[in-house]
């Protein structure tokens, strides 16, 4: 059985503006695996994340045939069982890192917040826990990190110590909004080989939202591809680079290359016929 | 000096944080020259003080020592209206660097209004359609936007004044391919057009490279390593450092 299965999600948000449908129906299966979703921006990736964990704020709205994790339905399960599994079997790493993190509370204090209350462990074990986290994603300079401030923080630091504080509590399922954007490559690279040790030696699950395709292509081993609220491709990874879909195609068709020439980009073509 | 007159001139420049009692050194005696109408990149280790370079540009973070200087002359302190007319910066966190309870509309017009410039509405209009908003969002708060359309409104609002130099931190990186695009190719334009001049920094070696003539590396508070936009094209680098930064982004290339 699967870990996650969504039938027929919509988001949508009533505004003064009109409607709008930020997830026209997304249907997706999640198994022990590192499933991606791409797209482009606005084209509801974050949207149908935070559906998953229903962290849709009024005036939005989440509708599904079905929507299950582990057996339980999230759409009939109350506000208290969701809380009960939003952090610790279904962790998300927010897009906005520093957004997240609480402000006026220290680092330290806040990835051992959760040891503490939760799990009720000592504060000399939960400190030597976020440590541990904290090393893991390779910040230098620990100690100092612990004591700091959100604000004292790097774009990417604060990323990697929002990925220390979801994954310390073992969860079953992580969605990760875009988690290693603000990070050079080579910490990068470190960062995705715990999050792949984590679905393949403890068979989390692993929802990889990014816009990062040839990224996505060499870590995931599925990818959701989205445009305007829609799964207009589903291909595995090892594909994603030769998709026949012209959207994925175009996507591709923008990027830059090391070594390309310093022409225009091309664009993406938004009249074609997949546009409609 | 060169033939071209460097605009942007940082010279041996160290910013220390005081935070709860201990000294971070976030950036330790690093010197680059930008020229005028050129593009410079910064890449690095995350947390090795490319945020921090811009923001002391900017007066935002505490300089222990070394000189600033922009087209010549050394800047005040603090930076003041004609700074912020001639220098823009976009930060990493859209996030962040947005109003929560301004509009689009508001958080676009008020530079202009500090500088009593008139003609606001069209000029917003402009701004929205030139980094590939619909008119339509002039009306919408941060929060109704996507991480991708919050941070073309902090770039849309960067240009607002005109400026000749922008300091671009990361600002493609919560962008998708189709609109990174878009937003580089803009930025490509405005340079040829209005002559402007771009200090940016991007973990994206490909951005980089289709951006910038030179790149600085840096790691840990000090610069490694400055390349060529030829010497990074073809793996020249002299540190290993740069060479492992280059080594994983193989999936950058030109395919050969
Ligand atoms: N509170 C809201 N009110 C109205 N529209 C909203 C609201 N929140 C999000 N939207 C819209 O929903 C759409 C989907 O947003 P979502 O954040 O899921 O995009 P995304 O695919 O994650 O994009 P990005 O890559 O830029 O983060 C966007 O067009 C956005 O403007
Ligand atoms: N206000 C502050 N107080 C204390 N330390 C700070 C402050 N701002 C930044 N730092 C520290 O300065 C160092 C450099 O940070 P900076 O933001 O310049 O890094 P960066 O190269 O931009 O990294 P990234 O790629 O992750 O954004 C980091 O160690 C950071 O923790
Ligand atoms: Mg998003
Ligand atoms: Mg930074």
């Amino acid at each position: 059985m699967s870990l996650l299965s969504v039938k027929n999600l919509q988001v949508t948000f009533n505004t003064e503006a009109g409607l709008v449908e930020a997830v026209r129906g997304v249907s997706f299966e999640l198994g022990r695996e590192r499933l991606g979703i791409v797209g482009e921006s606005g084209s509801g990736k974050t949207m149908t994340g935070r559906a998953v964990l229903r962290l849709i704020r009024p005036p939005g709205r989440i509708m599904a045939d079905a929507m299950t994790f582990d057996g339980q339905d999230l759409m009939a399960a109350s506000e208290a069982q969701m809380r009960a599994l939003r952090g610790r079997r279904i962790a998300m790493v927010m897009q906005d890192p520093k957004f997240s993190l609480n402000p006026v509370m220290r680092v330290g204090a806040q990835l051992m917040e959760g040891l503490r209350q939760r799990d009720h462990v000592s504060r000399a074990v939960a400190y030597a826990k976020a440590v541990a986290a904290l090393d893991a994603v390779q910040i230098r300079d620990v100690d100092r990190v612990m004591e700091a401030y959100p604000h004292e923080l790097s774009g990417g630091m604060g990323q990697r110590v929002m990925i220390a504080m979801m994954l310390i509590p073992n969860p079953d399922l992580l969605i990760a909004d875009e988690p290693t954007s603000a990070l050079d490559v080579t910490v990068q690279a470190e960062v995705l080989s715990i999050l792949d040790a984590l679905v393949r030696d403890r068979g989390m699950g692993l929802i990889f939202i990014s816009h990062d395709l040839r990224l996505v292509a060499r870590f995931c081993d599925r990818v959701l591809v989205m445009y305007k609220g829609r799964i207009v491709e589903e291909i595995a990874a090892k594909d994603l680079l030769h998709a026949r879909h012209p959207y994925t195609q175009g996507l591709l068709n923008c990027l830059p290359r090391i070594g390309g020439t310093r022409g225009p980009l091309p664009g993406l073509d938004r009249n074609a016929e997949w546009a409609m | 000096m060169g033939d071209v007159m460097a605009l942007i001139e940082i010279e041996n420049l160290s910013v220390t944080f005081n935070a709860n009692g201990r000294r971070v050194r976030a950036v330790e005696a690093v010197s680059l020259k930008v020229g005028e109408k050129a593009s410079f990149g910064l890449v690095g280790e995350s947390g090795s003080g490319k945020s921090t370079i811009l923001r002391a540009i900017c007066g935002l973070a505490p300089v222990s020592a070394g000189r600033i200087r922009i087209g010549g002359e050394a800047v005040q302190s603090p930076r003041g209206k004609a700074f912020s007319a001639q220098v823009q910066m976009v930060f990493q966190d859209p996030y962040a660097s947005l109003h929560p309870r301004h509009t689009v509309d508001r958080t676009l017009s008020e530079p202009l209004a500090i500088h009593g410039i008139g003609d606001r509405d069209a000029r917003v209009m402009t701004a929205l359609t030139d980094v590939g908003l619909p008119t339509s969002f002039r009306f919408r708060y941060p929060h109704q936007l996507s991480g991708g359309q919050r941070q073309r409104v902090a770039i849309a609002r960067a240009l607002m004044l005109k400026p000749q130099i922008l300091l671009l931190d990361e600002p493609t990186s919560a962008l998708d391919a189709s609109v990174q695009a878009e937003v580089l190719n803009l930025l490509m334009r405005l340079r040829e057009e209005r002559g402007l001049t771009f200090l940016m920094v991007s973990h994206d070696l490909a951005v980089i490279d289709h951006m910038c003539d030179r790149v600085l590396v840096m790691q840990n508070g000090r610069a490694v390593e400055e390349l060529s936009r030829t010497a990074l094209a073809s793996a020249q680098m002299q540190t290993d450092y740069a060479r492992s930064l280059f080594a994983a982004s193989a999936d950058r290339m030109l395919e050969g």
